[in-house]
């Protein structure tokens, strides 16, 4: 899986999860905090988008990450361990 | 790959297991792994005595009976066993028996539920007041009753749980603001101008026991028109002059919307209350489903509320000890540099940092010595801030306390040095 395939599952999980956002306008650069989420909206978006990437990443590693790019590196180290 | 102890109740709130019946697969996994069961042996330890400062415990640890010294249980002003109190419990228990058997507005409302109401509106300044059965049911029965969808509820990050699902279960747009920061509040409530709006802060934020910004948060709800709702329940009947909270520490009483409190804690009993202006507790009584759905409080909680209301506000005796016995104890903490944080109330947290291990490692240490302080883990608190909670009470001897001081020094501060 690529790092763009692993971007667009979590763009599809903010839309689904936040009102008013729509995949195309979501910049990876950004935080999903500026799309309006606050952090039980995060932890959903996160925690669907693990269980649809079947991998399992403690919480206490996510909590430094600033954006949605370096969510996606984290997924991507993970996928790659297998 | 991470080992179990690197995972924590925050990573399996999500339930993909075809089976409703069961929960998560990899959970069963995670919480039969050795050192986190040993984790979880602190969670439901059993009191064998009243929670005073002296108690007793069935340790988890090892199934031995230990006496200990008490500096978890919220007990702080000690009304739970005032000798006053009982006498009002057994005495209403006699007369109404355990359980009011009906929700508020069909049976379940007797003189004593209407005299505990008025008695607290009247101590809190306000028109009137609705009691809850629970602490946690007050604050969601409150929110929920009061705000909907296409409002707003403004949360300090470090809400309580009860108010974040409060905010949930009312269907209004949850905004979460940077812990007592009211720039930021500023910058989320510019989002929402033409909405209703309400900002829930705690007069003590429980797991730092330190102090809302009133004075600055409050200006801030005022520019955008918001309604403020002030969670005491860590602050009723030890802060301010008159034992009236946080609010009246800050001479902000009149600017307070909504007061709650709960009944568990300084009051020694069990439930929660919301005092405010006569035309919104009308209006909940029909809409606050926590409130209109509950069986009321059991007549003997009410029937001894009443009376340590009237002992703890009769003077001001049992916060001042409160209080004395928390300047003497953290300044003992300060002298051997340990850290407890922004704290500025009877609420104080040692913070041991990253570790779990130490922190496990610790509170076991302590509990063996006799002193009973339960180690606070991630989620509750940030991973890198894991700590212990010190809840002080006015019930402590210096005896006590320089028996725990001691216990610290030896398994904290000897370890750290």
């Amino acid at each position: 899986m690529t790092k763009e395939e692993v971007i667009e599952v979590i763009k599809r999980n903010i839309v689904e999860n936040l009102d008013d956002v729509e995949a195309d306008s979501i910049d990876p650069t950004k935080s999903m905090k500026e799309y309006g989420a606050n952090s039980l909206d995060m932890i959903e978006v996160v925690s669907t988008s693990m269980r649809e990437l079947n991998i399992k990443i403690p919480r206490s590693e996510l909590a430094e990450l600033g954006n949605i790019d370096e969510l996606a590196d984290k997924f991507m180290e993970y996928i790659n361990k297998g | 790959m991470p080992d179990a102890t690197d995972f924590s109740l925050a990573d399996f709130h999500l339930n993909d297991n075809p089976n409703v019946l069961e929960p998560p697969a990899d959970y069963l996994e995670w919480i039969s792994d050795p050192d986190v069961r040993q984790a979880f042996t602190f969670f439901e330890q059993q009191l064998l005595t009243a929670p005073r400062t002296r108690s007793e415990i069935l340790s988890n640890l090892d199934r031995e009976r230990r006496p200990i010294i008490n500096l978890t249980s919220y007990n702080y002003l000690g009304l739970s066993t005032h000798p006053e109190v009982l006498q009002a419990a057994r005495e209403t228990l006699d007369r109404y028996g355990l359980s009011a058997s009906g929700a508020p507005l069909v049976s379940g409302t007797f003189d004593l539920h209407v005299e505990l109401a008025r008695r607290l509106a009247e101590f809190k300044q306000k028109d009137d007041c609705l009691l809850f059965s629970s602490g946690y049911g007050g604050n969601l029965g409150a929110l929920q009753g009061m705000m909907r969808k296409g409002d707003v509820i403004a949360m300090d990050e470090r809400s309580h749980k009860s108010v974040i699902d409060g905010a949930t279960l009312s269907g209004a747009r949850k905004v979460f603001f940077a812990h007592n920061d009211p720039e930021d509040l500023a910058a989320q409530l510019e989002k929402h101008r033409d909405r209703r709006i309400l900002v829930v802060l705690e007069g003590v934020y429980s797991m730092d026991g330190d102090l809302c910004r009133l004075p600055e948060l409050a200006d801030v709800a005022d520019e955008y028109g918001a309604g403020i709702y002030i969670d005491e329940a860590h602050s009723t009947l030890m802060f301010g002059e008159n034992g009236r909270g946080v609010a009246e520490h800050f001479g902000m009483e009149d600017r307070i919307g909504v007061s709650y409190g709960t009944l568990s804690k300084s009051f020694g009993g069990v439930g929660g209350f919301i005092c405010a202006n006569a035309r919104l507790i009308n209006y909940l009584k029909g809409y606050s489903s926590a409130w209109n759905f509950s069986c009321s409080p059991s007549p003997p909680v009410v029937g001894g509320l009443i009376k340590a209301l009237e002992v703890a506000t009769r003077d001001s005796t049992l916060r001042d000890r409160l209080w004395t016995n928390t300047e003497y104890f953290r300044s003992r903490l300060d002298s051997m540099g340990l850290d407890t944080g922004d704290c500025e109330s009877q609420v104080i947290p040692l913070i041991i940092g990253p570790s779990g291990e130490k922190l496990f490692r610790y509170a076991t240490a302590m509990q063996k010595r006799g002193l009973f302080l339960q180690p606070i883990d991630y989620p509750a608190v940030p991973a890198h801030r894991r700590r212990f909670r010190i809840s002080m009470s006015s019930q402590l001897e210096e005896e006590d306390m320089d028996r725990a001081l001691n216990i610290i020094e030896d398994v904290i501060v000897k370890d750290r040095d």
